[in-house]
């Protein structure tokens, strides 16, 4: 944003206020859509506007509010167990951010895209593989076998660097001092991958709530992963550029605004394996992780799924009332248990109670914006032989988070005729809220020009060619920043315990947006509901 | 003419020779670029070249006399036409010819370009400044066209001409301009000029090599690519998918696919024989055949030998392709029509997605895919995608798979087998000698073990008969199976086996 506006200010001075206008020559003449999900209802739920008397009313046994993967896992582990009297309100943001899309069948994620191989304590979400056929073998042992379609395909990951793509993502040649902090680092998470705490769990897993409660190990959460690094000597550019790329690309936040603990999380608690692909590798699907949505959708079936948004919901004895909107008009909902399953700043208007139950607004998780952007091509731009379109492309230096290829796992005897490349970056640069009012104001093609920056450094404007139409999908509200002291938040500790007629399921309990986590918190939800 | 209108025309002539002093200079940055790869080099040092080449032209013009300057100017023009005009083809021709002179050629090329345009500048401002123009106007107007022609061409050369021409039409195009602005400074300036026959026969002849070059540059890029393949092509198409070029040599017909030999008629009775017999033969009651890939019929035409075959489905990508061997004379003849055949339908669609997206069931299923050299390409050797021709495989049927070679590529060779095993088939792999690719494997799958080869076939054949088939699944001990893994999307191993195995074959 800083080189736009000094560009903008230079071209100003210049006399030349049409030079200002190169961000729509970058994609000038191509449709570009913009998709702000959950915005304009999320807004209105904001200022409370009040709502007409319900026109309807219906008991039902528990009601999801929510269709994200919290509240489609709580869905289809209550499916799975039997149970049938519940319902599920999409909301304004189905899917949340496991959405997908498609042009003219070309599907391509809006967020979320991949998910690590599961570790033996992420159990339920082996459970969920298995269930799909995913894994088609061992679901409970180390290795499972899983279905190497959805295995990612070779070459997975690569990174640009002065004009070159290099393989995988640590930037290599940066001299022998990088290269043996590099080795060094890695080994030192490996080392924290089997580090118990004094209670005898591991200190990183995921979920995060089965990790260890050593107050000696959970002290890591006092400082930013960016002060972590340097007491402990890692000082190389080439590690610092990658780390802090991970922390972005999973937290959404800089290496300076992570918690240390946060930080070696990533690295240490995927202890996932598989029979068939090495350690490492990553379940994904042309339209990132929506498939795996689709099937719980598939499982819970239609006829519980409700369109409407949430407006209010209350406790009232052992009764609570969920009151919605749909196309019809306001309708109620009466249930015994309802699972908030929306992001918390969602359910922090829309359950009036919250405060009572020990929750502030102070313990809302600050939240990252994103913006995920989808071109449509049609052929593939000029790779060299020797080091050919990868999964993932990240480009070294950049703010961005690279792109992604959707047609990377199709089998083809010759390339597709088409392709999605899908773009994800997040702003962890500047304070959310002034970014968020930046992206509320921000023009189609300034919104294209920084969702496409990384495929222009990459590929020059020569790519412009190839477009034939982008669609961005603006986050606002993407997801929970780790950010020092997260583990200690005592209102998120409130609502993973509730138990009453009111559950709360969502990854922000955890403090940080991985579908393991919303997935567990789904599960932990249905099983109270279950009893 | 007036003399004022001359000198107009003379400004329009900067504007002709800017444009064309650049063309040549973005012509060899593309071509550089394709040809070598890494274009941010090869356009920086091109441009830095000829800049600097521009500089030294320029310097050189002051020991041009004045009494020269326009016959020189004629000169340095033809000079430019042909230098950059030929350059594209010139430069193809030495990368298929000796590819080793090839960046010398280039940086030779572009210097003497660069300092043949470096002199025209100076010189018409000269020939302006004999003119009696006031010298700021004559600075300020040669500049500007100078400058727009530059524009001019830099729009024109990637929207319109590099796509539309291609390269070497594009230089030939320019070097007609630049031999235009010649012919036409003859014409005007016959009085001024020393020798003006010898100049204006000298343009027509350089006008002539040109042309000539421009209606023959398709002819160039075929002699390019006989220098590449080394016999007459006799077809040659670039379709969507794939550059298709056919060759004949005293009655050798060779088809080579991106540059890969594909077959020779010389001895892919062979080959075909052996992908197509020892399936067909154990099947005699097979009625329904599928053949992925095989676009030029040649497997087909084995099929369609046995009588009690009913369909054969032919799913092959390219139409180019297929419609190239259902159609030219020579082809026919070889794959005996088999790609008109009632009996045949030809499906062009990716065979991975049809596969995918369709459910028949065959007896026979023949396996023609191109070796695993990419990873594009070695997803078509997977688990995924032998389960999913399992599925389209009768319950006592077989499938055969062109394998690579177990003797010059035997990790890769060992570890299709080990892929089909992994997919949950019984394999039998089996080996034939075909001259020109060498000892060739194929793996033969089927939901069952117990395959027997055939020990007579029913059919006319010319390679295979009992102990040629007996010969073909015996392999010696230089040829014995190798333990490698299967492969893998994951990783893809077999894409790494394929670099390693050919890669100490040709050294």
């Amino acid at each position: 944003m800083q080189r736009r506006d000094f560009l903008r200010t230079a071209a100003t001075l210049a006399g030349l206020p049409w030079l200002t206008g190169c961000q729509q020559l970058l994609g000038w003449g191509l449709p570009v859509d913009v998709l702000r999900p959950g915005m304009a209802t999320g807004h209105r739920l904001r200022h409370a506007a009040t709502l007409p008397p319900p026109r309807s009313e219906r008991r039902v046994d528990t009601v999801i509010v929510g269709s994200g993967v919290a509240g489609l896992f709580a869905g289809w582990r209550l499916a799975r167990e039997g149970y049938r009297d519940f319902v599920l309100l999409n909301g304004p943001e189905p899917d949340g951010n496991a959405a997908a899309g498609a042009f003219d069948g070309w599907r391509y994620p809006t967020g979320a895209h991949y998910l690590p191989l599961p570790s033996p304590e992420s159990a339920h979400v082996r459970a969920l593989l298995a269930d799909m056929g995913v894994i088609e073998a061992g679901h409970d042992s180390l290795r499972p076998t899983f279905d190497e379609r959805v295995l990612v395909h070779a070459p997975d990951e690569r990174l640009w660097r002065d004009g070159q793509w290099q393989d995988g993502l640590l930037p290599r040649g940066l001299g022998a001092a990088d290269d043996a902090q590099q080795q060094r680092f890695l080994l030192h998470v490996k080392q924290l991958q089997q580090q118990h705490g004094a209670d005898g769990r591991r200190v990183f897993t995921v979920p995060t709530a089965l990790a260890s409660q050593d107050p000696a190990w959970r002290a890591l959460d006092a400082q930013s992963f960016a002060s972590w690094l340097a007491a402990h000597g890692y000082t190389a550019p080439g590690l610092l550029w990658y780390l802090d790329y991970c922390c972005r690309d999973d937290y959404g936040s800089s290496l300076a605004h992570t918690s240390a603990w946060a930080g070696l999380h990533y690295f240490a608690a995927r202890g996932g394996h598989a029979a068939n692909a090495e350690d490492g590798a990553v379940l994904t699907w042309p339209d990132g992780l929506n498939p795996l949505l689709r099937h719980m959708r598939g499982r819970i079936g239609s006829q519980r799924q409700l369109d409407g948004a949430a407006w209010r919901i209350r406790q009232q004895g052992k009764q609570v009332q969920v009151d919605y909107v749909d196309a019809g008009g306001t309708q109620r909902l009466i249930a015994r248990r309802v699972i908030v399953a929306t992001p918390l700043h969602v359910a922090w208007h829309l359950l009036p109670q919250l405060a009572g139950l020990g929750f502030a607004r102070a313990h809302l998780p600050p939240r990252a914006p994103w913006l995920v952007g989808n071109v449509l091509l049609d052929r593939f731009p000029a790779e060299p032989a020797s080091q050919p379109l990868a999964w993932d492309n990240v480009v070294y230096g950049s703010r961005s988070l690279g792109y992604v290829v959707a047609t990377h796992q199709l089998i083809r005897a010759a390339l597709p005729e088409r392709t999605v490349f899908t773009t994800y970056h997040a702003f962890a640069d500047a304070a959310p809220a002034t970014t968020r009012q930046w992206l509320a104001a921000a023009s189609a093609d300034a919104l294209f020009e920084q969702a496409t920056a990384d495929l222009y450094a990459v590929y020059g404007p020569r790519l412009r060619r190839h477009m034939l139409a982008a669609r961005l999908t603006v986050r606002a509200h993407a997801m929970a920043s780790p950010q020092p002291g997260f583990l200690a938040n005592p209102g998120l500790a409130v609502l993973r315990a509730a138990d009453g007629p009111i559950l709360f399921a969502h990854a922000d309990l955890s403090g940080l947006s991985l579908f393991e986590e919303a997935a567990w918190w789904g599960d932990i939800a249905a099983q109270r509901v279950l009893g | 003419m007036k003399a004022c209108m001359r000198d107009r025309l003379l400004i329009l002539s900067v504007f002709v020779v800017a444009s064309c002093g650049l063309a040549y200079e973005l012509i060899a940055g593309a071509l550089a670029s394709y040809l070598l790869g890494d274009s941010v080099l090869q356009f920086s040092s091109i441009i830095g070249c000829y800049l600097f080449a521009m500089g030294v032209g320029s310097h050189l013009s002051q020991y041009v006399k004045d009494e020269r300057v326009l016959d020189t100017f004629v000169e340095i023009e033809l000079l430019v036409a042909l230098l950059g005009g030929l350059s594209a083809s010139a430069l193809f021709a030495v990368f298929a010819w000796s590819g080793e002179s090839f960046r010398l050629t280039l940086y030779a090329l572009v210097f003497l370009t660069g300092a043949m345009v470096g002199m025209e500048i100076p010189l018409v401002m000269r020939l302006l400044h004999q003119r009696e123009q006031r010298f700021a106007e004559l600075v300020s107007r040669v500049l500007t066209f100078d400058y727009l022609g530059a524009l001019a061409v830099s729009l024109l050369f990637p929207i319109v001409l590099a796509p539309r021409l291609g390269l070497a039409r594009s230089a030939l195009l320019f070097g007609l301009s630049n031999v235009a602005v010649a012919l036409w400074t003859c014409r005007v300036f016959r009085a001024e000029l020393l020798r003006p026959t010898v100049q204006y026969l000298r343009s027509l002849l350089v006008l002539l090599v040109l042309g000539g070059g421009f209606i023959a540059a398709d002819e160039l890029t075929r002699w390019n690519e006989k220098a590449i393949y080394g016999d007459d092509v006799i077809h040659a198409e670039t379709t969507p998918y794939q550059r298709l070029v056919l060759t004949r040599w005293k009655g050798d017909l060779r088809l080579y696919i991106n540059g890969n030999l594909q077959f020779s008629s010389r001895d892919e009775h062979r080959y075909h024989e052996a992908l197509v017999h020892p399936v067909m033969g154990a099947l005699p009651w097979a009625q329904r055949v599928l053949i992925l890939g095989g676009g030029d019929g040649l497997a087909a035409r084995e099929v369609l030998k046995y009588p009690h075959v009913q369909q054969v489905t032919l799913v092959d990508l390219d139409p180019a392709m297929t419609g190239l061997f259902a159609r030219s004379a020579p082809l026919v003849a070889l794959n005996g029509g088999s790609l008109s055949n009632p009996r045949l339908q030809v499906i062009n669609d990716d065979a991975a997605r049809w596969l995918e997206q369709h459910g028949e069931v065959f007896d026979a299923i023949i396996v023609d895919f191109p070796d695993p050299s990419s990873f594009a390409l070695g997803k078509l050797y997977s688990v995924p995608l032998y389960r999913l021709l399992s599925r389209h495989l009768a319950d006592n049927g077989l499938a055969v798979v062109q394998s690579t070679s177990p003797y010059h590529a035997p990790r890769s060779y060992w570890s299709i087998n080990a892929t089909l095993r992994a997919a949950g088939l019984a394999t039998t792999p089996y080996h034939a000698y075909v001259p020109s690719f060498g000892e060739w494997g194929f793996i033969i799958a089927a939901h069952r073990p117990g395959y027997t080869p055939p020990q007579a076939y029913r059919v006319p054949l010319k390679f295979l008969d009992r102990e040629a088939t007996r010969q073909m699944f015996f392999f010696p001990p230089d040829m014995r199976p190798w333990q490698v893994e299967p492969n893998q999307l994951n990783d893809q191993r077999l894409v790494h086996y394929f670099e390693q195995d050919w890669s100490q074959v040709i050294r």
